[in-house]
């Protein structure tokens, strides 16, 4: 009996350790970003690692002096915003009816739909550029929003659908011997049920869409719709060279919003919704 | 309420046929039971009735309109699922309120329907939870709650009971039974655990393979099978059928004669009850294969060349295995069916 506990607590100090290795290697480069943000340009590069910098806030004055950084912020939570709404108003009828509604060659648009995921972007970099030229789009948040739309809606159809098949068929068949139509079926039981999934599915878009680049860079040529990845690239060129310190700190300060995002909806993301809907 | 009729419904999936050619008339306030083996096309059926699969062929009347193309929505029919389906998110006030607002009922009427509803299965103290708080009666009596509450023209339930334990099925059954007799309210009820069957219907549709095998009381069902496969089906343990010959009145299989009509010829089969079985006498020669007490019965076991005879014995029978043992039929109690399986029965 006794050995048999030990070895239980040894199994558990295992679990812990291996566990705690892993969050660490997850947790160091954000702890490497805060140490470079704030440490003085001089120390960033060194022959020899400086374990314990001097504390400077360099950086943060250089960003808060000559870059609009608000704007950058601001730019990047609308299109990121607006790209996320867009995506769900638009996949999640379009993931009931590949989950629920027979016709023919549904399997092969659920799969065409998620092959636009495959696609190399650069690829229509040049027909997306002329497209948004034509329509007067250039360098605006609103095209921005469009494309990150475009880029994450097939994945976002595709999480939502795989959450709609685990919901019992039951529950629509109770609904509408109940008397509710398609939509109300869609909006009071389906959508409620799958709510962890769409959750999901909006925060994963959400950060795609706010480490965009190449599309970003196409389209945004001022701080018009400059977004903070695109922004970022700022401090690499130029007379002053790559300022380390700089991006760093504007690197976390660009995690900050989607770590906020995800602690807030950390119990949605973890599945269990429909716990108690059928069977027990 | 409402009779329903259903006139040569036919449901075909692809090259499969889920239920054939089948015709049934269902009366004003009956309790209906739809009993078969799994895949027998008894969910189909209920299915149709509640518009939420369309037939491929035939006419579906309820209440004297017909309603063979209508979405199950517009069709005043209420359903209890096996899986309860109860909405999660929803409270269970909320579950039962859910068909009086997709129905149109006056706001100001819910509340004393939803309470009356929940107190006629003693829910009445559950009306805040979450189905995930409840227990899984719980769970069947807030179903039946949401179905009663609107009072519909039919109530379809599909296997309400299997997922509960024994104890609880025993009484839910009778709270089912009462529920139905208080509201008068035609009922359609799925089931493959003949127990129920018998206990709740006022007739019975014996289904196998997509087709009807026989319509009936349950006593009619019991006692006047028409096929060995109604005869193999009902009853626990379900009637012994013995394979053999017959000529000039007599019975014959391995370890086995019986009298039987002058009109029954060649080969056949036998079906006896195991309580029509008695120890002693000279139909069956075989030896003991095994004995069950159960308390208030025993059921022994023969074993008559290579066939085994279930027989119910008296409670205190006890005998070893392998020992020579004898049984007696009760000739008022036997039936023979032919070689296609239906009863065989005499020129009336």
């Amino acid at each position: 009996m006794a050995k048999a506990r030990k070895s239980r607590g040894e199994s558990m100090l295992v679990r812990y350790l291996v566990l705690g290795g892993w969050a660490a290697v997850c947790l160091l480069p954000i702890l490497w970003f805060l140490s470079i943000g704030f440490r003085p340009r001089t120390e960033v590069i060194t022959p020899q690692p400086i374990y314990w910098p001097t504390f400077s806030l360099d950086a943060w004055h250089l960003l808060m002096s000559d870059w609009p950084i608000a704007q950058y912020l601001r730019n990047s939570v609308i299109a990121v915003a607006g790209s996320v709404v867009i995506d769900l108003v638009l996949a999640i009828p379009a993931a009931y009816a590949l989950a629920r509604y027979e016709f023919k060659g549904r399997e092969d648009i659920g799969f065409y739909i998620l092959s636009t995921r495959m696609m190399a972007p650069a690829i229509v970099a040049v027909p997306i550029f002329f497209l948004f030229k034509t329509l007067g789009l250039l360098d605006s948040v609103w095209a921005l929003m469009l494309i990150y739309a475009a880029i994450n809606l097939s994945l976002v159809t595709w999480i939502i659908r795989s959450y709609m098949l685990d919901i019992p068929k039951e529950l629509e068949d109770a609904a509408r011997t109940d008397g509710a139509g398609d939509l109300t079926i869609l909006r009071e039981i389906i959508v409620p049920a799958c709510l962890p999934g769409i959750i999901t599915a909006a925060v994963i878009a959400a950060i795609f869409a706010i480490n965009e680049f190449l599309f970003t860079l196409l389209i945004a040529s001022t701080s018009n719709a400059y977004t903070m990845s695109v922004a970022l690239a700022n401090f690499t060129g130029g007379s002053d060279g790559i300022i380390y310190n700089a991006i760093a700190l504007v690197s976390f300060i660009a995690f900050v919003p989607i770590l906020i995002l995800v602690i807030l909806i950390q119990k949605h993301l973890s599945r269990g919704l429909t716990m108690g809907a059928v069977k027990g | 309420m409402a009779s329903i009729h259903l006139q040569n419904i036919e449901k075909r999936y692809g090259g499969f046929v889920g239920v054939q050619n089948m015709s049934l008339e269902i009366a004003d306030e009956e309790f209906l039971v739809l009993l078969g083996p799994s895949g027998c096309g008894k969910t189909t059926t209920m299915r149709m009735i509640a518009g939420l699969e369309l037939p491929t062929g035939g006419k579906i009347v309820i209440g004297g309109e017909e309603m063979t193309e209508i979405d199950a929505r517009d069709r005043d029919v209420a359903m209890v699922f096996q899986g309860y389906a109860l909405y999660p998110n929803m409270s269970i006030y909320e579950n039962i309120r859910f068909p009086l607002r997709m129905r149109g009922v006056p706001a100001s009427e819910h509340d004393a329907r939803i309470r009356q509803a929940a107190d006629m299965v003693e829910l009445g103290g559950f009306l805040d939870r979450k189905p995930g708080a409840l227990s899984g009666g719980q769970r069947q009596r807030a179903a039946l709650a949401r179905a009663v509450v609107r009072q519909p023209q039919v109530f379809l339930m599909d296997e309400p009971l299997s997922n509960l334990d024994a104890k609880l099925r025993q009484s839910m059954r009778v709270q089912i039974k009462h529920m139905q007799r208080q509201l008068k309210v035609t009922t359609v009820y799925v089931t493959h655990d003949q127990i129920e069957a018998m206990t709740l219907a006022d007739r019975i549709v014996i289904m196998n393979k997509g087709a009807i095998q026989q319509v009936g009381t349950p006593d009619q069902i019991y006692s006047d099978p028409a096929n060995t496969f109604v005869a193999g089906f009902i009853g626990s343990p379900p009637m012994n059928l013995i394979e053999g010959t017959a000529q000039n009145g007599t019975f014959v299989a391995p370890g086995v004669t019986a009298p039987c009509p002058e009109y029954v010829r060649g080969k056949v089969t036998l079906g006896v009850r195991p309580e029509d079985c008695h120890v002693g006498g000279d139909n069956v020669q075989g030896m003991v294969y095994g004995v069950e007490p159960t308390g208030d019965t025993t059921y022994l076991t023969v074993l008559a060349g290579t066939k085994k005879i279930e027989v119910k014995a008296a409670r205190e029978y006890r005998s070893d295995i392998d020992v020579p043992v004898a049984i007696h039929f009760d000739p008022a109690h036997l039936y023979f069916f032919g070689e296609d399986g239906q009863r065989i029965r005499g020129a009336a």
